[in-house]
């Protein structure tokens, strides 16, 4: 495992294209281990696409072409020998919207220690409960776990995708935007939880909600038309931005 | 985008200019008073303080409503903190001219036998300084903020030659001891306005710098 103060991904030059257009040039960071880490920017600003980078999801778009260097804890991510299984294994993802499978909750959490090999009853017990206790969300469902997962509420939905992946003990947890389709109070219970989870995980979450990427992360990078612009700690980046391009962006005074 | 803010902000910015310059008008009067001993005058400051007054609160309502409605941040948001420490300062200021007005009420009774330059110099250089800290604020002037409040060196010198000269001529004159106390005292409060204006040009620095300036040192 990584120390405190250590890198999870180091990225250098990193060019990918869809195509012939270009939707990240040149991105050079390093996002450090156990913290949150926010992707800020307008629509179309490559900060997804730059998400997908880190687990190679971008593998499963047509016509991509991608250049430059992604190691994860000494990992070469983009190199072909890679073996994408087991970095997604360790680079887990919660996707915008909730995407539970329509089986029960038990078995949506035991799903990926079963395709891992899991088969032992008890020891799937304790990760179904570790995973949800994790995922905040233990007590709210601890006497349903064997009802439809499609029964919970959306916020619930979530933090059951959450600890779906938690089950299969990931390294990294990558939020695309999670909690865009949530109302208020489930937002909260995700962005409480973040702040829990990035004790033993290195969080990257995308985020339209300027606010958000505020309150939970410890840095945050904006994108702009596929450059990172700015990479800064959460509160310098928001008190007082180096570069105007941020400043005009994150006041909402863009465009 | 964001005209509401923008608009709201200029409209803040306006408020503030109509308070500086209230503030500044007191300290022009009070200081026109101590020369000339218009008792009349120096009640007008009294009641300007309290315009004064009502324009801070007005101005620190709406800057807090702007923080919970529009979510600033970055220079907006530095720009809004700041407002708070420069109708303060500005507050302040305003209690200090107050406080001149009504040395100069007393002095038209008891006239103090010698000069009074060094305080007029000193309110002199209070109202320039003041000017100055809320144009550098308006026009967003870092220099002109950080030589607005080098100027505190003036009135702290002035200050320090005017405790030596009442204190020597009161071991010439115990008897005048009351008065002495009160130029004393007035001259104090000329010390604490330069500081004052310090700390709202200090405050103008971090809105624009994001820096936290010590200008008095």
């Amino acid at each position: 495992m990584m120390s405190e103060a250590e890198t999870a991904f180091s990225i250098r030059g990193l060019d990918l294209w869809y195509g012939k257009s270009q939707a990240l040039k040149s991105v050079t960071a390093d996002l450090p281990a156990r913290s949150v880490t926010a992707l800020i920017g307008p629509s179309g600003c490559g900060k997804s696409t730059f998400l997908r980078t880190l687990n190679r999801m971008n593998d499963l778009v047509g016509g991509v072409r991608i250049e430059g260097s992604v190691l994860y804890d000494g990992v070469d991510v983009l190199s072909p020998s890679t073996d994408v299984i087991d970095l997604r294994k360790r680079v887990g993802m919660v996707f915008q919207k909730p995407n539970p499978f329509p089986m029960s909750l038990y078995d949506n959490i035991a799903y990926g220690p079963r395709v891992h090999g899991v088969k032992d009853k008890a020891r799937l017990d304790d990760v179904v409960e570790s995973s949800l206790v994790r995922a905040a969300l233990f007590d709210e469902v601890k006497d349903r776990l064997h009802e439809s997962a499609l029964g919970l509420s959306g916020g619930q939905q979530q933090r059951l995708c959450i600890a779906r992946v938690l089950a299969v003990e990931p390294e990294v947890v990558l939020m695309d935007e999670p909690t865009s389709a949530l109302d208020p109070i489930s937002t909260a219970k995700i962005e409480a939880l973040l702040d829990e989870l990035k004790r033993d995980y290195t969080i990257v979450i995308v985020t339209h909600n300027m606010q958000q990427a505020g309150r939970v992360s410890d840095r945050t990078a904006f994108f702009l038309l596929g450059e990172l612009v700015e990479y800064a700690a959460t509160k310098e980046l928001f008190f007082n931005p180096a570069d105007e391009r941020t400043e005009n962006y994150i006041s909402g005074r863009f465009g | 985008m964001r005209n509401q803010l923008n608009e709201e902000l200029d409209r803040l910015r306006h408020d503030i200019l109509a308070m500086g310059s209230l503030v500044e008008e007191s300290l022009r009067k009070a200081l026109h008073a101590l020369r000339t001993g218009d008792v009349a005058l120096a009640k007008e400051v009294r009641a300007g303080d309290a315009e004064i007054n009502a324009l801070q609160l007005g101005i620190e309502d709406q800057a807090a409503m702007l923080i919970a409605t529009q979510q600033p941040v970055a220079g907006d948001l530095r720009e809004l903190v700041t407002v708070f420490k420069v109708t303060d300062n500005l507050e302040r200021i305003g209690d200090h001219a107050a406080h001149l007005a009504k040395t100069a009420r007393r002095l038209a009774d008891d006239p103090y036998p010698l000069p009074l330059d060094r305080l007029e110099r000193m309110a002199a250089a209070g109202v320039a300084m003041v000017h100055d800290a809320v144009e550098a604020y308006l026009r967003r002037d870092e220099a002109l903020a950080r030589e607005a409040a080098a100027r505190d060196d003036e009135i702290d010198a002035e200050h320090k030659a005017f405790l030596r000269e009442v204190l020597a001529y009161l071991a010439g004159r115990p008897d005048k001891a009351e008065q002495a106390t009160k130029l004393i005292a007035t001259s104090s409060f000329l010390e604490r306005l330069g500081d004052h204006v310090t700390n709202l040009c200090e405050a103008v620095v971090f809105m624009l710098t994001g820096e936290h300036a010590e200008l008095n040192d």
